[in-house]
């Protein structure tokens, strides 16, 4: 398994410096494992990822990778995929990165629809800064800027991104391995913005401040409190409390496309400009 | 009049400037029309060969925008109005990552926001054309009330040591023709470019010359936008451009890097690597510091002018001819790099320069520092949102001249 | 490779030229002599003053002269204060915006109280006098028109005040040839309503300023 998504990894540039029980490697390599099976080519796919742990793993993959800066990736790889409509986009984030500072980004993607992928590693802090807060963090939570516990309530970022007009939205977790990779794999072959959600487990700066910093359990109980969506259909707002819902949370394949109906309005427009003697008569 | 005629009459402000443009984009070299700063700028771009534009809406640099937005589909390029202008000048940056040219315009506050995207840019050597049609500030300021109070911002607005290329336009001409030398700068030197108008010059219509953009042209084999292409000339300077989806499948990062495009720790190679970001464009003041001097060698007070101020020292001098006055204009197109040079050898002939500007001694200070060993600087900013006029300059010129007589 | 073959060319030695550009069409009036001419049209948002600023601008362009049109306006779409600048002359311009004007048309109370001060003392005033009912006080040459009143008896239409008014302006002062003036109206004015608008340039270019002189205060 290692040995095969070897073939996308800059091996030489191991190892990581995620910390030891991160789940970070695990949404990695279950992207890496997607981007297998989908026969991505190297000199059409691109990774875009913007600052912090999870953003570190452009570093170490070996496709066309861009590490952005704090909160834009999702904004750099609109440019990229405008420039080149033929190219898979991967935007890897994070929950400061992708819901925080580049909040404003993620929900003007999901209106346009644009056909990006982004993978959200929802770990509820700022791992890389040594624990702040971050809008995933839910109350009560402890971090070093809520060290008297949390008071504002999170986002929920499927919510947001299928409100915002996201025509893909699912949601995994890292103790999810096989589930994460069909999601992620679904995710890119999408067409149209397709947000995957994928609650990771941070020991180090999460699990001490919140209960355990144990990574084994931290998987254990992301499992535990998981549920598909079939089953949270049928319960109250109070029995979902704590409760990750996974899965396809959303999906409509008819949604119109961005960059499809920029290139047919372009196309008109283009035609109309050759023929201006046309125009005149009108 | 009622709702519905004033939108007529706007509406056709809009379509008799289109209208203008097409004539000029089809009948550039038979007649003289009039053509907004703003219209022009972009007409500039899309004849050097930007085919990537992103914004955000903000006076008074909109009408780039949507003249960008009108005429990009028709000839095979992309325009977005993205959220805002982090979003606009990171779309453009991927679109330069991919082998294009991205561009985008805005003004002061929107330019403040820029700033760290710019910083990435010249980190990964990202071709860039940033236009920022200046407004008087800080913060909201007056829209409409024309400024030149960025110019330390394009300067220095980013952090960090790294070079700057800043063109400064001062009239409608400039603005095609300079929006035209900050993309070849950009690809060239693979960094952003800005360049500064003011809202007098970006809102202004004036006569624009066929004959005279005719003449400033640049040609086509100036322009290379074949991807990961440097010129030969710069080989040793400039870095391999990174391009998505190229053979090599790059590693594109704002830490500081080493040749394999990796984040490196080292002290030397980092050093090594900022030095290099810096004098490719140092090194080549002479390409890139671009300027007029006028009645040459015949004045005691020299006036040093960019924007639209230099257009108030131009009729200035011509008054000052009339009344006998020995005044010569330096007339700066190129504000970064500093054209040491050229202000060094006016500063050691002339017994004052006078920088009028629409700020309070921004480049009066960066002059100051190359000429102050020659020459008294003396500089003369202006903020209330209005143009210096002639008559202000020559007051000044008259004043030191007199001041110098009666000593 | 050559430093010099490598600088875009001739932007070094930049700067609007300096030559006497051809007059093709005559211009007959009380500023059609002036080598230099300021004209400065104001009044409140909506009027369409920015327009006429516009087809002024392009009628001196077509005359082969050189222009600076330059505008100032509040944050309203409608309402508010509005001008719009032009200045015309035979050399390149160099300073580019108005600095006394020889021409002001005031289409509004506010805007005649608020601008006169920046006619120059010898030029032309030039008022809407249906809107303009208090003129201020100014020594020079004053003209008031009720623009909009003949606009609507002409045509039944307000909205045609602006080419009446430029017509008024261009016969009156010939700061650029009525066949520019026409070409320019023509170019501007929405399709359907060319018809109405020549009516309009016509009864403006025909008005007899001694009829509407206003005695100088």
């Amino acid at each position: 398994m290692s040995l095969e998504i070897e073939e996308f990894l800059h091996t030489e540039r191991l190892p990581h410096i995620w910390c030891p029980g991160c789940g970070n490697g695990i949404v990695t390599a279950a992207f890496l494992r997607a981007a297998l099976d989908l026969g991505l080519k190297r000199e059409s796919t691109v990774v875009v990822s913007g600052i912090g742990c999870s953003s570190r793993a452009s570093n170490y993959i070996d496709l066309g990778t861009v590490h952005s800066i704090h909160g834009r990736a999702i904004a750099v790889a609109t440019g990229i995929k405008m420039a080149r409509p033929n190219f898979t986009v991967i935007v890897l984030t994070g929950d400061g990165d992708g819901a925080a500072i580049g909040g404003n980004h993620l929900i003007h993607a999901c209106r346009r629809n644009i056909d990006l992928t982004c993978v959200l590693f929802n770990n509820q802090i700022y791992g890389m800064t040594g624990g702040q807060l971050s809008p995933t963090m839910e109350v009560g939570g402890r971090a070093t800027t809520a060290p008297h516990g949390h008071v504002e309530p999170p986002f929920d970022l499927c919510r947001l991104t299928e409100a915002a007009g996201a025509s893909f939205v699912a949601r995994g977790t890292a103790g999810h391995i096989r589930q994460l990779e069909k999601l992620i794999k679904k995710g890119i072959a999408h067409p149209g913005f397709a947000f995957i959600e994928a609650v990771v487990p941070c020991p180090t700066e999460y699990g001490r401040r919140n209960g355990t910093a144990n990574a084994p359990r931290m998987l254990d109980d992301e499992r535990t409190r998981s549920i598909s969506k079939a089953k949270a259909a049928g319960l109250s707002r109070q029995e979902l409390a704590g409760k990750i819902v996974t899965g396809i949370l959303h999906e409509d394949t008819t949604a119109p496309e961005f960059l499809q109906a920029y290139t047919a309005d372009a196309r008109a427009q283009a035609e109309e400009a050759s023929a201006p003697a046309a125009k005149e008569q009108k | 009049m009622d709702n519905r005629s004033t939108s007529a009459v706007l509406d056709s402000v809009a379509a008799m400037e289109l209208w203008h443009s097409h004539l000029l984009r089809e009948k550039i070299d038979q007649s003289s029309l009039l053509v907004q700063g703003n219209r022009a700028c972009a007409l500039g771009a899309l004849d050097a060969g930007v085919r990537f534009f992103a914004g955000y809406p903000i006076t008074p640099s909109s009408e780039i925008m949507e003249a960008m937005a009108y005429e990009l589909p028709r000839v095979g390029g992309v325009f977005v109005q993205m959220e805002d202008e982090i979003a606009s000048i990171c779309a453009c940056i991927g679109a330069s990552l991919s082998g294009w040219l991205g561009m985008t315009a805005t003004s002061g506050p929107g330019f403040s926001l820029m700033q760290e995207a710019i910083g990435y840019a010249i980190m990964v050597e990202a071709p860039l054309v940033i236009v920022d049609v200046m407004r008087e500030g800080p913060s909201t300021g007056r829209v409409s009330a024309p400024s030149q109070g960025d110019v330390m911002q394009a300067r220095w607005g980013t952090h960090g040591d790294h070079p700057a290329i800043v063109l400064a336009a001062s009239n409608v001409a400039d603005m095609y023709r300079l929006t035209m030398a900050a993309v070849r700068f950009a690809q060239r030197f693979r960094t952003p470019v800005t360049l500064l108008a003011d809202e007098v010059v970006g809102h202004m219509r004036e006569s624009f010359s066929p004959e005279l953009v005719g003449r400033y042209r640049l040609t086509s084999g100036d322009f290379d936008f074949t991807p990961g292409y440097v010129h030969p000339d710069l080989a040793r300077e400039v870095h391999p451009p990174h391009i998505l989806g190229s053979e090599a499948h790059p590693h594109v990062t704002g830490c500081t890097h080493d040749e394999t495009g990796f984040p490196t720790n080292d002290a030397k190679k980092s050093e090594r690597f900022l030095h290099e970001l810096y004098d490719k464009v140092t090194n080549h003041r002479d390409e890139l510091c671009l300027y007029d001097v006028k009645n040459e060698g015949k004045g005691r007070v020299c006036v040093v002018a960019y924007g639209s101020c230099a257009r108030s020292a131009r009729a200035a001098w011509r008054l000052a001819e009339l009344e006998g006055l020995p005044v010569e204009v330096l007339h700066l197109y190129t504000l970064f790099p500093l054209p040491i040079e050229v202000i060094q050898t006016v500063a050691r002939r002339v017994e004052f320069m006078l920088i009028p500007e629409l700020n309070l001694g921004q480049y009066a200070r960066e002059v100051r520092k190359l000429a102050e060993n020659w020459t008294t600087v003396i500089s003369m900013g202006k903020i209330d949102g209005t143009l210096i006029t002639p008559r202000e300059i020559l007051d000044q010129v008259t004043r030191l001249i007199g001041k110098y007589e009666s000593v | 490779m050559n430093p010099s073959a490598n600088a875009p060319q001739g932007v070094r030695a930049a700067g609007p030229e300096e030559t006497e550009t051809p007059r093709v069409s005559a211009r007959v009036g009380l500023l059609a002599d002036r080598d230099f001419v300021e004209v400065r049209f104001c009044g409140s948002g909506g009027q369409g003053l920015l327009l006429m600023g516009l087809i002024l601008a392009v009628a001196a362009n077509h005359d082969h002269r050189c222009v600076v049109q330059t505008e100032s306006y509040g944050p309203e779409a409608r309402g508010g204060h509005s001008r719009s600048d032009v200045i015309i002359s035979d050399t390149a311009i160099d300073y580019p915006t108005l600095d006394s004007a020889d021409l002001l048309v005031a289409l509004s109370q506010e805007a005649a109280d608020g601008y006169t001060r920046s006619l120059r003392r010898e030029g032309i005033l030039m008022y809407d006098s249906g809107k303009v009912t208090n003129p201020p006080s100014f020594p020079g040459m004053t003209i008031g028109v009720p623009f909009t009143r003949l606009a609507t008896e002409e045509t039944g239409r307000p909205q045609t005040t602006n080419v009446l008014t430029l017509g008024a302006v261009v016969g009156i002062t010939g700061v650029v040839s009525v066949e520019s003036l026409t070409k320019a109206v023509m170019e501007a004015v929405p399709a359907g309503t060319t018809e109405v608008n020549a009516r309009a340039l016509a009864r403006g270019l025909a008005l007899d300023y001694a009829e509407w002189m206003v005695d100088s205060c």
